[in-house]
């Protein structure tokens, strides 16, 4: 069990609170016995147990016992303490943001309640991407899956749909510049207008992200350009309900003509951390292409399958946080997750390091909207690999192993990383990172069942 | 196993192993032993362990039975000192003893016995050996002993002064980096970039054409005669392009950069707003009292009157706000204009350059600002400068913090404002030990559990003084660890 490896650190102010009499006056037993059982040591179990109560509590609008509750874990959280401190912090402030929704309230929050956060330069952001393996994982495993798949092609065309700026292709564009074809290999970017309003944010918009990487790709040598495909979206940055008629229009504009397909291009669909924004309820959608009870998260693959990719390549994270999940639960398998991103701080980063700092309060975020919010705007539902490839198989989708050039590339780059980190490869012939054993961030292939045509049209 | 032939015949189509002369054993691939060979199987304990041959007289442990056998030369025992005959040479492999190893097999066993301890170690033991400088951790003594050697030692150099470690880390950042925001300078492909800019303008003062000097430019913001400068400073680099005689640039070249040492005492202000003439000339007449500049500051002199203005009349009136950053970048930016690159590849078309007034590339100098001071033209040659980027970020978290006391006290007081109890009022003002240690007092149980009564209330008022909190310590985020640490 998880909470066993991790290291126990007992609050020293805990010892003070040693009167567990007083809690049995609680109207819920339940909580009693569960505090006084905690009070003697607090690690990673106890807190998750408070965590599940405050949820259930929550959900059945206890708020006496959630209040205590979050009252116990105010005095263990801290924001400069272990792993399970820090984010027993972010999970008691997220806890406290919805309660406080629950109860009518004194003072008026943004609706969406999005701290400002700090916006980083596109050097900080490349820093950021390189702290852990996390997001470079996912890079270096579809950037290698997309070069295998496009050998042969003259032109590539990649539909690149992440929420991290762009900071996956300077080495896939570096790969390309190596390779001694003449002439060589043309390269196509696009990527949509609208980007899900999550951390990391820039302090640049795409274009310029766009321009940079066109002046890289001259210095590599490779022919290179960058479209941004406009999707509209909702105006202010602050709006983070994204209504269902956005969903209706983004998927609107994803066929072949606005997203310029050519037929003597491969078409690569990158999807990078981004299927999660999409709506995983089952609804009846207006689109009218679409039929039946579908999700827009189905129906988005479906028309990506029909783009006729030579390849789509799915990096996300490997929890399931989607709509079928209750609160309680989602609380428990959230903490259960975002404890693996901390621990693999801790162990090489300084308690106070600005940069630890930084990525743990943008995980914050993401647990802010987990556990405080519900509905449309939840907008993080994340998905875990063994139900993401049910729903690629139903989209229509075959899988497609990694190479071995890959697995071992993959590996030499989480050599260079610290020990705790990993990397599985399951029947599927998906790869899984992981971080002491626990699964991080899975990378899948795919591609359509039914042929590309163009494909008959290789130029070499 | 294709017998290694004599040495020279290295045309068959024996793959495996190289030719050798015949005196050396033949080596077979690892894992795949001979089929002669005699397999040995030892228990991890024998595998690990250190000093199989004792000495029956002092107990000393050796790893070898030759070892042992000199040893006791010196205690005047008999000993046997076997020879290695050359006939019966039995070829020995072993497996590896962890049952779920693939070289547990013994048609894939290692024929090294060094070999199969090491290969136990590392994929089946503990990694005791830790490296200082990051994060890795080796089984095998020797394996950390070889990581430690070139641990941070291979390094990739961006040209803003950032080193990385790893490749892609190195190509991400320099996919992005600031300091080479406006650049379109090409260089050899694959090259590594420390010698760059170097390289830029060799290759592109060599090769590239005639660029048609830009015709007489918009009047500058400034007097009139700091915008003729200020033509004559960008006239200059055009026709420095245009320069056919390009070898002699190339040899004054380095004469640049050792002026910029000269000038590296002088700090890089980066205004724009200094006079644009005194940007060569102070270069040149820097405020350096150094002997030896003198002859090549002529030599430089002598180059800019030999390439073509003849009314440029080099302000020698020393300035202390010399800037060489300015000169550096309008050397990269003139780089530029060397190292046009085009569509097609080693191709410099004769692109009109865009007329480039010194103000512009002044003021360019002063929006890249600090991060020039890491130009690598002036890291080449010695300068140290501190890398920008770890220092703007400590610089907004100090920023920050400044304004996050005063916030926190107004989030309080907002907290407090709807207090309805003792108990939860010391609660409130216990709450910014949200992010540090906690103060509970066993007062705090009773009144806590009184407002149960009144639980809305208490919730609400619990709600808004964490959220009170929570509103500026969002803002705080990255060094609420700073603020509280000190307590």
């Amino acid at each position: 069990m998880k909470a066993d490896v991790r290291g126990k650190n007992p609050s020293p102010t805990i010892s003070s609170m040693q009167n567990p009499s007083l809690f049995t006056n609680s109207r819920s037993s339940i909580s009693g016995a569960v505090l006084t059982g905690c009070l003697s040591s607090l690690d990673g179990a106890c807190i998750e147990k408070l965590l599940l109560h405050c949820g259930s509590a929550l959900e059945s609008n206890d708020v006496t016992l959630a209040q205590q509750v979050m009252w116990v874990l105010n005095n263990v959280a801290s924001a400069v303490g272990d792993p399970n401190q820090r984010l027993a912090s972010y999970f008691l402030r997220a806890l406290v943001s919805r309660a406080s929704r629950v109860c009518p309230a004194t003072m008026s929050f943004k609706a969406a309640g999005i701290p400002h956060r700090r916006l980083m330069s596109v050097t900080e952001l490349a820093g950021y991407v390189d702290l852990i393996p996390w997001h470079r994982f996912g890079f270096c495993a579809s950037n290698n899956a997309i070069l295998d798949a496009v050998r042969g092609f003259r032109k590539i065309h990649i539909l690149d749909l992440s929420i991290t700026h762009c900071m996956q292709w300077p080495t896939l564009i570096d790969a390309l510049g190596k390779e001694p074809e003449c002439p060589p290999v043309e390269l196509r970017i696009s990527v949509l207008s609208w980007r899900p309003p999550t951390p990391p944010l820039l302090n640049i918009p795409i274009e310029k992200v766009g321009q940079r990487l066109v002046n890289f790709a001259r210095y590599r040598d490779v022919p290179f350009e960058f479209n941004v495909i406009k999707v509209g979206g909702p105006v202010e940055e602050e709006e983070t309900v994204v209504s269902s008629s956005f969903y209706d229009f983004l998927l609107s504009q994803l066929n072949a003509t606005i997203v310029k397909v050519n037929v003597d291009e491969a078409l690569v669909v990158n999807i990078q951390n981004w299927l999660r924004y999409l709506p995983d309820e089952e609804t009846s959608l207006s689109d009218s292409s679409c039929d039946g009870i579908m999700s827009y998260r189905d129906s988005f693959l479906e028309l990506v399958g029909r783009l006729s990719p030579c390849l789509v390549t799915v990096v996300d994270e490997d929890c399931d946080l989607g709509a079928q999940s209750g609160l309680a639960s989602r609380i428990v398998s959230c903490f259960n997750y975002m404890w693996i991103p901390f621990d693999a701080f801790e162990t090489f980063l300084p308690k106070d390091s600005p940069q630890r700092i930084e990525y743990e309060s943008d995980i914050g975020h993401k647990i802010e909207n987990i556990v405080g919010y519900e509905g449309a705007q939840r907008i993080e539902r994340l998905e875990s690999e063994g139900r993401l490839c049910r729903r690629m198989a139903a989209a229509g989708f075959m899988s497609v192993p990694f190479g071995e050039e890959t697995v071992k590339e993959v590996k030499a780059l989480l050599d260079e990383h610290a020990s705790g980190w990993g990397m599985k490869k399951d029947e599927e012939g998906m790869l899984v990172l992981t971080w002491k054993g626990h699964n991080a961030v899975y990378a899948g292939a795919w591609v359509p069942y039914a042929p590309a045509f163009h494909q008959n049209n290789l130029l070499v | 196993m294709n017998e290694s032939a004599a040495s020279g015949d290295s045309s068959s189509g024996n793959q495996t192993t190289p030719p050798k002369p015949t005196e050396k054993k033949k080596r077979n691939l690892p894992g795949m032993p001979d089929p002669e060979a005699e397999v040995i199987a030892l228990s991890p304990k024998t595998l690990m362990a250190t000093n199989r041959f004792v000495c029956e007289i002092c107990s000393k442990g050796f790893q070898r039975d030759q070892n042992l056998q000199l040893h006791r030369r010196g205690h005047n025992l008999p000993w046997k000192l076997r020879q290695r005959s050359s006939k019966d040479v039995k070829k020995r492999v072993y497996v590896c003893p962890e049952p779920s190893c693939v070289h547990h097999e013994p048609s894939r066993a290692l024929g090294d016995l060094t070999g199969i301890k090491k290969h136990f170690c590392r994929k089946h033991g503990e990694k005791k050996w830790k490296c200082h400088k990051c994060s890795k951790k080796y089984a095998v003594q020797s394996d950390w002993k070889v990581h430690s050697k070139i641990c941070g030692t291979k390094e990739y150099k961006c040209q803003c002064g950032t080193a990385f470690s790893r490749r892609d880390s190195y190509i991400t950042h320099r996919a992005f980096c600031d300091a080479l925001a406006g650049e379109t300078a090409k260089a050899p492909s694959a090259a590594e970039p420390a010698a760059d800019i170097a390289q830029d303008l060799e290759a592109g003062v060599s090769s590239s054409p005639p660029v048609s000097l830009p015709p007489q430019q918009s009047p500058a913001p400034e007097d009139p005669p700091p915008s003729d400068n200020s033509n004559h400073v960008s006239e200059l680099l055009d026709s420095a392009a245009a320069n056919p005689s390009s070898s002699q640039i190339l040899e004054e070249l380095p004469n640049v950069t050792s002026l910029a040492t000269g000038c590296s005492s002088s700090s890089c202000s980066g205004s724009s707003g200094s006079s644009s003439s005194n940007v060569f000339a102070s270069l040149f007449a820097s405020s350096t009292s150094s002997a030896n500049l003198q002859p090549q500051t002529t030599g430089f002199t002598n180059l800019f009157q030999s390439i073509s203005c003849p009314d440029y009349t080099p302000d020698v009136a020393p300035s202390s706000s010399s800037e060489p950053v300015a000169l550096c970048l309008a050397v990269n930016q003139g780089s530029s204009i060397f190292g046009k690159v085009g569509q097609e590849r080693r191709q410099y078309p004769p692109a009109p350059q865009p007329t480039l007034s010194a103000t512009a590339l002044l003021q360019k100098a002063a929006q890249v600002g600090a991060a020039a001071q890491n130009m690598s033209l002036l890291r080449g040659l010695g300068v140290v400068s501190s890398s920008s980027s770890p220092n703007s970020t400590e610089e907004w978290s100090q920023q920050k913090m400044e304004t996050s006391g005063g916030s926190l006290a107004s989030g309080l007081g907002l907290g407090l404002g709807c207090d309805s109890g003792t108990g939860l009022k010391e609660l409130m003002l216990g709450t910014p030990s949200v992010f540090s240690p906690k103060h509970t007092t066993l007062d705090l149980l009773g009144l806590g559990m009184a407002a149960s009564g009144c639980s809305t209330s208490g919730l609400s008022a619990l709600m808004s003084s964490v959220n009170g909190g929570l509103d500026v310590s969002a803002a705080a985020q990255p060094f609420n660890g700073r603020e509280y640490d000190s307590q």
